[in-house]
């Protein structure tokens, strides 16, 4: 058994099918993962992603310390922005993913993957000498509920949990609110409108029982999942993970070149990317994580990293890793399922657009 | 608590097995489908396949899982039922009656002795929570 969340006895209550994940016991759905997933895209739900970790970095050069962390630019992101960004070694591959969120001027919030705490903590740790500036490890101490829908910003104004003044899509704020110190963002993971809470381990039941009585529906990691790949968003161990660099999965566009540097700057700038991440869907079957990806001559050329049935088009779809040396022009891909060989739609969208603002 | 009829017969693989003489009609039960949740996606095979008993005759997938289909009586297909490729929701909603998987011409009389009644069923299905 793993760590539980504060919110373990709550999901208990609901008869949440629990699961390990990341080493915590983890709710993966309340009711159906079906219902879930339409309440996010047409309601609003709330997931508990305690597990995610959260560092501080204070200090004169915290942003800077950050900023030299990050392939995305965070120095030139104004004061209440968050910016996403893949983490990176010297050598350009991935350890993680992540979000920095600047509630200061001289105070970020990091965000990171459960899987991923330790290993990322070490890594800002051996940098942060370099720079003025104390980093600090609360991913104990600091509960987190992720509020995603249409209906969010409604309903956190109902509960008396919103920001004054304009809130755009990837703002961050620390808050007061109902005596606590909250950190509120417009973040998110499923490509809706949505928010995410940063609270103290304290006030989280509150807060959950707060969204509840306002009719929130509590959502699991398995709805979570097929939200994130509806709208096409990356995960680390799946698209990206340590043998992969941002330029290999999609993500060039938070790899900004312009910045005087940045860990993994010049290995980048000499990268040719091996793999092409491509969208696919099924008018049959699902693709599931591993499935070959096929060329019309049958040859293996890539595989699925992550494959789900889309409860909004009703599709079998998956994000895939196809060699970019034998991508072909014609784009005809097929998925290999058990013995059949399934001819692939090619998407350059992503398969849902999301309503986020 | 999971629906198991009196009538029928059980595999501690959560399938059922109606028996009309040397016909075996087979699908999953209740208990299954609610363990699997949202059916999405059932994978059957043509008429006229043959098999011994376990073989691996299809597959059924939930949002999240892809679970093998075993085939509790050794045969040869009859017949399939061709509205679950459109509609593998059935599964969930009528798990006993429209979303039965195969008919299956038994080879082997014997293969009914190994199959679970109804109670026995029920207690594995408790043992299994």
């Amino acid at each position: 058994m793993g760590d539980k969340t504060v919110l373990y006895d709550a999901h208990m209550k609901l008869n949440a099918k629990m699961a390990p994940f990341a080493g915590f016991e983890m709710p993966i759905q309340y009711t159906s993962i079906k219902e879930e997933v339409i309440a996010v895209r047409e309601n609003v739900g709330v997931f508990d992603v305690s597990h995610m970790g959260e560092f501080f970095a204070e200090g004169p050069e915290a942003i800077k310390f950050i900023d030299n962390m990050m392939t995305n630019d965070f120095m030139g992101a104004d004061l209440y922005k968050a910016v996403y960004s893949p983490l990176c070694r010297e050598n350009g591959t991935v350890i993680d993913d992540f979000i920095a969120y600047k509630i200061g001027t001289e105070r970020v919030l990091i965000c990171v993957n459960a899987s991923n705490i330790d290993k990322d903590y070490s890594w800002f740790e051996s940098h942060v000498t370099e720079f003025d500036c104390q980093l600090s490890n609360h991913s104990s101490n600091y509960s987190l509920l992720a509020i995603q829908g249409p209906r969010s910003e409604e309903v956190l104004k109902q509960i008396e949990i919103y920001p004054t003044g304009d809130f755009p899509y990837y703002s961050a704020k620390e808050i007061q609110a109902h005596g606590e110190k909250l950190i509120i963002a417009r973040t998110g993971y499923t490509g809706e409108d949505g928010f995410e809470l940063f609270c103290s381990n304290q006030f989280i039941t509150t807060l959950w029982d707060k969204l509840l009585n306002a009719g929130v529906i509590p959502c699991g990691l398995a709805a979570r999942d097929v939200l994130r790949l509806e709208v096409g968003y990356p995960l680390y161990g799946h698209e990206i993970h340590d043998d992969v660099t941002p330029l290999d999965s999609a993500l060039k566009w938070t790899v900004k070149f312009s910045k005087n540097n940045f860990i993994g700057k010049e290995a980048l700038e000499n990268y040719t990317p091996k793999y092409r991440l491509v969208k696919l869907s099924l008018d049959k079957g699902i693709p599931r994580e591993g499935y070959p990806i096929l060329n019309e001559e049958h040859e293996t050329i890539g595989k699925v990293c992550s494959g789900t049935m889309s409860i909004i088009s009703g599709k079998g779809i998956a994000l895939c890793h196809i060699e970019k040396a034998k991508f072909p022009k014609d784009k005809k891909l097929f998925i290999q399922i058990r013995k059949n060989i399934v001819p692939a739609n090619y998407h350059t969208k992503p398969f849902i657009t999301g309503g986020h603002k | 608590m999971s629906n198991v009829p009196e009538n029928l017969f059980y595999t501690v693989d959560h399938e059922w097995i109606k028996i009309d003489g040397d016909i075996a009609t087979i699908g999953i039960t209740d208990f299954a489908q609610k363990a699997l949740g949202d059916i999405v996606f059932v994978e059957l095979p043509d008429v006229g396949e043959s098999y011994s008993v376990n073989d691996t005759f299809g597959v059924v997938e939930s949002i999240k899982s892809v679970s093998d289909l075993l085939i509790p009586v050794a045969g040869e297909v009859l017949e399939r039922n061709d509205d679950l490729e459109d509609t593998p929701e059935l599964c969930n909603e009528s798990p006993f009656d429209n979303a039965w998987m195969l008919k299956i011409k038994m080879t082997n009389a014997e293969d009914k002795s190994s199959l679970l009644d109804a109670t026995k069923y029920t207690a594995h299905c408790e043992a299994s929570h």
